[in-house]
């Protein structure tokens, strides 16, 4: 099977002259693959998902996605991998307050191009699947957290990308909330969606995703181990 | 105290973006407004200033000395009533010829000159504006009136002028222009030069009196002069009052669009500087409440903000009052040029006052937003600050992303105005003025082009010249007869090749029944009406017509129809005035056909002044030499117009007050978008994160101000073209006329296109820089924080 995201010998090094953030990484995430990148705050796990999303380049390694080199793209070509390529929730959602529900999910839909039809199509279908049908005109304040993390989930797979990135994506959601989250990111899997997972959270790890890699002080600190 | 240290060396550090955006708005409001405030100054009585700093003289009396010693003169200084005095220096009145390059036939007939050993004095300062004073003899400083001869050239150092009418015909080498600002000379040597001269010299006497304020006063002083001298000895006293009105006459039509531009300048500043200011300020509300959240106090916040708004204020402060000093030197030495003052600067009070007020005016426009955000709870203001004030823009971006068949960032850019629609009105209010200032200085410029064609009679392209016994000179000693001179003249341009016909001018003075004093008639030997001259209203004469300028229908109180009289010594012709002439001044001037005031001088008009049509093809220039080089001795000289260089001047500086507006409006433009990206960092993240390409966020970030820049350079079109009608004829009231159509009718229908479109332009020129930065930021850890 050939890997989907392939990282070899990723180091991060910002500018502050300290300890790089990642350093001498190397993984490879299979198509339809659930995997949590796990360790404490400060370990390196979103550095390491802000390389695979392209926000972010290497220092040195290589980040491949598909069969794009993404540390190689231009930050042009980054922004229309992260269009088609990949879709990405946060911790806190990251919606845009001025816009209704279903202003925010067509965006990367319309930023890429897709037809107003075809767009509005896909918002109709995730609309739904992710229960938020009722909350199509209305702006992201006035919504719960765990509403706020669906209509960030349809944003990311408005597009329909092969890959999805989490960043503690239940973090700022009450326990109930976020396990209807993470059922939810499980079920996406189950249905073929490869799934990238951070989080700093054993259990949730564990719970979702099929297979764990921990991160300490910016390396791979256990081997691979399958949930 | 150390809290608030801390606080304010944080804060500056973290937004060190910031805090260059509101250095570089307050250098460039103190900048501009400081010029502003310097340019209002200049044209404030502009002579008085240059009288008072100039030690101007009070009255200025010429002295027989063949009747009065020059200790007889000297003496007069210690009279009652007089507080200082100078002189007496030599001077004598001569005919002067240039050679200046490419000019030929540059003859001053009365040419003042003046034995000074020095510019300075008790009374009467030259202020040299080019070269230096004479050192041996030989050598002259030109008065900078007579530099500019009127023929388009000047008279710069360097310059050999000849004494014609001086026996041996001595030349002189020009090696400085000078000031006077009671113009008290024509030129200024050494007082040994005046002894070469032949005849005795007379005395120059310049004095200030302890009443000078009216003609009565003035008077007063002169006759006391007169009594102290023997009889006789006075031959010639000229009032400062007399100089001013002149001055004043030439300063008035310029003192309206300088004084425009002064308010426009003004106004831009404190609009763009409010409005960064404060939106900085807003910008940081969050940090207020989490300032509030650990214990400040509201006033403390308020010291904190205000502090970070002083420190990069009082660095841009600094730097605006050294460029706007830098930049006065070129404007305000063009609008001493206009005033025929000496070269003016900022006043020490502006260099002052102004960036006080600018930073008085950063202070308050922080500290109400400030005291406004340290009044809310810490998590009011934490809320509030996240973001604009919901329900603003929100039906704008659901709109316009559905309505509108554009792009999507283009339609999130067109939205992003609605979120601060107060700043959205301040910086469409900055650029409005930068665009009025663009329409009304190209319609102005396009105006005084157009002045300057119709006063030098250049539209037609003919050639003018001029003769001895033009205004009642006589031919220079030497030279043939006046009758001579014109009859040789007729015969050469008859004979050249390239003449398709002329027409001759005469030029006469008559009185005019119901006016007083005499109005100016130049009668025209044929069909004038080729000749250029512009109609402000009615048509060109015909048989028993005339044509007269706006200060003759003002001091006869006439209109176009009426009739009027023309009288000379009891003979008296009636002419109708078909329409009036675009010829600026207070002279009444009445021009009509030769034929039709014949009866008033039997004996016959003789010609002062050729114009000649030339045939299609034939260089002006070439033709000009050509007849020059035919005729023999004699007063000939080319005539241009003599208000071409002091155009020129003022276009130019139409031209560099207007890129200031525009340059000030753009700096408004950046930097209210530089606060826009940064105060919408996160969501512009967001949107990278979702797949917005460097170009969309380009194109977003610019169209945020494009619709801004697009509507206002819409309302500035016709705002400038008011303002542009509006001040023209104050302009003509100083200069006494009215203007013909064709000068208020400058914008073409492709300018106008072009000039609607200026707005759009500073606004997407100023936009293009804070907007790549943001397409090129990378994106920040904005998206892990909430």
């Amino acid at each position: 099977m050939d890997a989907l995201v392939q990282l070899s010998d990723v180091t991060k090094r910002y500018d502050d002259g300290k300890s790089p953030a990642v350093a001498h990484v190397t993984v490879e995430v299979g198509p339809g693959e659930s995997v949590a990148l796990m360790g404490p705050s400060g370990s390196g796990k979103s550095t390491l998902l802000n390389l695979i999303a392209g926000l972010d380049r290497p220092s040195s390694g290589t980040v491949r996605v598909g069969d794009q080199e993404i540390s190689k793209l231009s930050e042009t070509g980054a922004a229309r991998f992260r269009r088609r390529q990949v879709g990405i929730i946060f911790q806190f959602f990251n919606l845009l307050d001025d816009m209704t529900v279903a202003d925010n999910v067509l965006l990367p839909a319309q930023l890429a191009g897709v037809s107003a039809a075809r767009a509005r199509a896909r918002l109709d279908e995730l609309l739904a699947s992710l229960r938020i049908e009722q909350h199509r005109n209305a702006y992201p304040a006035r919504l719960s957290g765990g509403e706020r993390q669906r209509v960030a989930i349809a944003r990311a797979l408005v597009n329909r990308p092969p890959l999805l990135l989490a960043d503690e994506p239940t973090g700022a959601l009450d326990s109930a909330t976020g396990a209807e989250i993470g059922e939810l990111l499980l079920d996406l899997n189950s249905s073929g969606q490869t799934l990238i997972l951070v989080t700093h959270d054993p259990a949730l790890a564990a719970r979702y995703a099929r297979r764990v890699i921990r991160i300490m002080d910016g390396q791979i600190a256990a081997a691979v181990a399958p949930a | 105290m150390r809290a608030i240290r801390t606080a304010l060396r944080g804060g500056l550090a973290g937004r060190r973006v910031q805090a260059l955006a509101i250095g570089l708005v307050l250098l460039a409001s103190a900048a501009a407004s400081q010029l502003a405030a310097g340019l209002l100054a200049a044209s404030n009585a502009p002579f008085d200033h240059a009288f008072a700093a100039q030690h101007g003289a009070d009255a200025a009396l010429t002295v027989n000395a063949a009747k009065a010693s020059a200790g007889e003169a000297a003496a007069t200084a210690r009279l009652s009533g007089v507080t200082a005095a100078a002189g007496p220096f030599a001077e004598a009145t001569v005919t002067v010829s240039a050679a200046i390059p490419d000019t030929p036939g540059v003859v001053f007939q009365a040419f003042t000159l003046v034995g000074r050993s020095s510019p300075d004095g008790p009374v009467d300062d030259i202020v040299l504006t080019a070269g230096h004073w004479p050192t041996r003899t030989g050598q002259v400083v030109v008065s900078r009136d007579l530099a500019d001869t009127g023929s388009g050239a000047s008279m710069s150092p360097g310059t050999v002028i000849t004494l014609t009418g001086v026996p041996g015909s001595p030349k002189l080498t020009v090696v400085g222009v000078g000031v006077s600002v009671t113009n008290t000379a024509d030129g200024w040597v050494l007082p040994a030069e005046m002894t070469a001269l032949g005849s005795p010299p007379d005395g120059q006497m310049l004095y200030r009196f302890a009443s000078a304020g009216s003609g009565a006063a003035v008077n007063a002083g002169v006759a006391a002069v007169r009594r102290a001298l023997p009889a006789g000895a006075v031959l010639g006293a000229e009032s400062w009052l007399a100089v001013k009105a002149q001055e004043n006459q030439s300063i008035l039509p310029w003192v309206p669009f300088l004084v425009t531009f002064g308010v426009i300048g003004l106004v831009m500043s404190v609009l763009i500087e409010v409005n960064v200011v404060s939106g900085a300020v807003t910008a940081g509300t969050r940090r207020i409440g989490v300032l509030k959240s650990v214990g400040f106090t509201p006033a403390q916040v308020v010291w904190v903000y205000v502090l970070q708004v002083a420190v990069p204020g009082v660095i841009g402060v600094a730097g605006g009052a050294v460029i706007a000093n830098l930049l006065a030197a070129p404007v305000l030495g063009q609008t001493s040029q206009v005033f025929e003052v000496a070269p003016q600067s900022i006043p020490l009070w502006v260099d002052l006052v102004v960036p006080l007020a600018m930073l008085a005016l950063a202070g308050i426009a922080a500290l109400v937003p400030a005291s406004r955000a340290g009044r809310l709870s810490a998590t009011a203001a934490i809320a509030t600050g996240r973001a604009p004030r919901p329900s603003h823009g929100y039906a704008a971006h659901r709109l316009l992303g559905r309505a509108l068949p554009l792009p999507r960032p283009v339609t999130l850019g067109l939205a992003g105005p609605f979120a601060r629609p107060g700043r959205t009105l301040v910086t469409l209010a900055a650029i409005l003025f930068g665009a009025v200032a663009v329409t009304f200085g190209t319609g102005l410029g396009a105006s005084l082009n157009r002045v300057g064609t119709d006063m030098a009679l250049a539209g037609t392209g003919h050639v003018q010249i001029g003769l001895a016994g033009q205004s009642g000179q006589q031919p220079s000693p030497g030279q043939p007869s006046a009758a001579v001179q014109q009859a040789e003249m007729a015969a050469v341009i008859r004979t050249q090749p390239g003449t398709l016909h002329y027409v001759t001018q005469s030029d006469d003075r008559s009185g005019v029944t119901g006016m007083a004093g005499t109005a100016s008639v130049t009668a025209f030997a044929g069909d004038a009406s080729w000749i250029g001259y512009a109609l402000i209203s009615g048509h060109w004469y015909g048989t028993g017509g005339a044509v007269v300028n706006t200060s003759f229908l003002h001091a006869t109180a006439k209109r176009t129809g009426d009739t009027f009289t023309l009288t000379d010594d009891g003979r008296a012709v009636t002419l109708k005035i078909a329409g009036e002439v675009f010829l600026p001044g207070n002279d009444p001037q009445i021009l009509t056909n030769l034929s039709s005031v014949e009866a008033l001088d039997p004996s016959g008009a003789s010609p002062q002044m050729f114009y000649v049509a030339l045939r299609p093809g034939v260089n002006a220039q070439s033709y000009q030499n050509a007849v020059f080089a035919k005729l023999g001795p004699g007063d000939y000289h080319q005539l241009g117009s003599g208000s071409g260089v002091l155009l020129q001047i003022i276009s130019g500086l139409v031209l560099i007050l207007t890129l200031l507006l525009v340059i000030v409006a753009g700096l408004g433009v950046l930097n209210t978008v530089v606060l826009m990206t940064r105060e919408r960092v996160h969501d512009l993240d967001v949107l990278k994160s979702v797949g917005m390409t460097p170009r969309q966020t380009i194109t977003m970030v610019v169209t945020t101000v494009a619709a801004t820049g697009l509507i206002a350079g819409l309302i500035a079109v016709p705002a400038g073209i008011a303002l542009h009608h509006a001040i023209l004829p104050i302009m003509g009231n100083g200069a006494q006329t009215g203007f013909p159509p064709a000068i208020y009718n400058v914008y073409s229908p492709a300018e106008l296109v072009l000039l609607a479109l200026t707005g759009l332009l500073i606004a997407v020129a100023s936009a293009l820089a804070p907007a790549t930065w943001a397409a090129r930021a990378r994106t920040a850890t904005a998206l892990r924080t909430e």
